[in-house]
């Protein structure tokens, strides 16, 4: 018997419904992104971060030393797992159906996640490129500043409901509009 | 909140980031006798002043630290990375 799996996101539930013309402030939701975990041999976590860095059209987000979230939003995670297992000393996991992205931008963007975060967003302390793991909302994430006003979020993907609701409540007063980004 | 945490990977964070593991106990080695076990296990000084625990930075980098705090006064001396303390009491010995 032929089998056809359908492909919902986990949010798809908690979009539906709202206003679909995006505001200043906006948060998007990627469908499917290619996030791959890559954890460094001991001893070798600044030749795997190098390695990292230099490879094509994957952005590398902080979680500890020696562990990083490999993020593609344009390759397919065939060609991602290729390029992180020639790194030596590397390995990784794909994690892309265990992990939710986000993008939250506009000019209150600080303002809104002042609100769901303990940390210093000031670009001198937390300067465009920089990304850590820490607590959003309730939940453990790791945000990245991908622009002066602009950040992305990576959540759990069953935590992602509530990250998802927290953030819509604290941008509410800046009327934060929320869409799956292509829609 | 309040108390906030400089982790030697992640930066200052607050104590919600962090789950604390319990007095830094010297382990005893495997063929201690075993009341030095008995000690290691159940043990603790409780003291009220400067004290060093192992708290784990759960919402950060998951890693052990080693916090080297007062718990009366909540000033903080010191916050290293659990393996590196090791290596560092290591050379001490
Ligand atoms: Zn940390």
């Amino acid at each position: 018997m032929a089998l056809t799996l359908l492909h919902r996101h986990v949010l798809d539930d908690h979009i539906s419904g709202f206003e679909t013309n995006a505001n200043p402030n906006h948060l998007s939701v990627f469908r499917r992104p290619v996030i791959f975990s890559v954890l460094a041999k001991v001893g070798q976590e600044r030749a795997v971060g190098a390695a990292l860095e230099a490879a094509a059209d994957i952005a590398v987000r902080t979680c500890a030393p020696g562990e990083w979230l490999a993020v593609s939003q344009t390759s397919g995670s065939e060609t991602v797992a290729g390029q992180l297992s020639a790194i030596v000393d590397a390995s990784s996991v794909d994690q892309s159906d265990g992990k939710v992205l986000l993008t939250v931008s506009g000019p209150s963007v600080r303002k809104i996640l002042a609100k769901c975060v303990a940390v210093d967003l000031h670009p001198d302390a937390f300067a465009d490129g920089h990304s850590t793991n820490m607590l959003i909302g309730h939940v453990t994430g790791n945000l990245a500043r991908t622009g002066a006003d602009r950040f992305e979020i990576i959540v759990p993907r069953s935590f992602a409901g509530s990250v998802f609701e927290e953030l819509m409540e604290m941008g509410r007063e800046f009327a934060l509009t929320a869409a799956f980004a292509g829609d | 909140m309040a108390s906030l945490i400089s982790c030697p990977h992640c930066g200052t964070r607050p104590k919600e980031e962090f789950s604390i593991r319990g007095a830094v106990v010297a382990r005893p080695q495997p063929g201690a006798k075993e009341d030095a076990w008995y000690r290691y296990v159940f043990i603790r000084d409780n003291p009220k002043g400067r004290y060093q625990e192992y708290w784990h930075h759960a919402a950060g980098c998951r890693r052990f630290l080693v916090v080297d705090r007062d718990n009366l006064t909540h000033e903080v001396f010191a916050v290293t990375d659990a393996t590196e303390f090791a290596k560092n009491a290591e050379v001490a010995r």
